[in-house]
């Protein structure tokens, strides 16, 4: 009766409505010591404005780990059943997810260099993300050395698993084992989780996770642009020969 | 530069979100012209 609800236009809508959303609201309610309203945000001494980055910084290096463990299951679902399709949407996902890994490198830079003092201070997620980096930078390296479509797919689905397979230590435990400067970092006693500032206010708590939804659903927009064009790619160079 | 920021924290945010837009417009002109090339390809082997 309605016809077929086309999801990925919803995801295109809700992504670009919660981003706004979250970059005008993250930007513009006020930071006050005591918030006597819902519209308030509470200063923190020592983060200031710069707590703002939450929205933004986090919800980067989030889309980041979302792609590699995209990458990582359909490199897994090539293997299962051969189809290129899959090897295209592994790729797809590590090459986004690197893009966004940059991204929350360089953010992250920004960030410790007014809150830490330093661009680089070798904190344990600092250095964690340059090894995630070099993992994927090397994946890259990988792909572009094969000729042969199909030792490719098939040595670079291997390889994506045992990447994504790594890529949650060095985001999820390796920080929260050793002491650094990050929230949720060995010793700290702010009871944050190194991924979720647990301890948030609710408003802020509520723009944040709207952020991590927003960017998600972001991320799958620009995947699918990106498996349709490599698509496109492989009908139009298989066709060649 | 780093004395205005250091004041003015507001706009290392907005820094932050700056580069994040300027990633993903990077992004987006590789893809574009990635799909220019293909869009080549394609009238070359049509004809």
């Amino acid at each position: 009766m309605f016809g077929k609800i086309d999801e990925m236009k919803i995801v295109k809508i809700a992504s670009i409505v919660l981003i706004t959303f979250v970059i005008v609201v993250g930007m513009v309610i006020p930071m006050v010591a005591v918030p006597q309203t819902f519209w308030q945000f509470p200063l923190i001494p020592g983060l200031e404005e710069k707590a703002r980055n939450i929205f933004y910084h986090v919800p980067v290096a989030w889309v980041s780990v979302l792609g590699f463990l995209i990458s990582l299951w359909y490199g897994f679902r090539y293997l299962q059943t051969n189809d290129f399709d899959n090897d295209l949407k592994s790729v797809s996902a590590a090459g986004l997810g690197f893009m966004f890994c940059v991204l929350a490198t360089v953010t992250g830079s920004i960030w410790a260099k007014f809150n830490w003092g330093s661009f680089w201070n070798w904190d344990p997620r600092e250095t964690s993300i340059v090894i995630l980096l070099l993992i994927y930078g090397a994946y890259f390296a990988l792909r572009s050395a094969l000729g042969s479509d199909e030792v490719r797919a098939r040595l670079s689905a291997v390889y994506s698993i045992l990447a994504g397979l790594t890529a949650p230590f060095f985001i999820f435990v390796m920080p929260r084992l050793v002491g650094g400067l990050h929230p949720g970092a060995q010793g700290d006693t702010s009871g944050s989780t190194p991924v979720a500032q647990l301890h948030m206010p609710l408003n802020m708590r509520l723009v944040f996770f709207l952020s991590l939804l927003g960017f998600s659903l972001f991320f799958f927009w620009l995947w699918n642009v990106c498996v349709r064009a490599a698509r496109l790619e492989q009908t139009i160079f298989s066709n060649k020969q | 530069m780093y004395e205005f920021l250091s004041h003015n924290q507001l706009y290392v945010v907005l820094t932050v979100t700056l580069l994040i837009w300027a990633g993903i417009v990077f992004y987006l002109l590789r893809l574009d012209r990635k799909l220019s090339i293909l869009e080549r390809e394609l009238k070359r082997i049509e004809r």
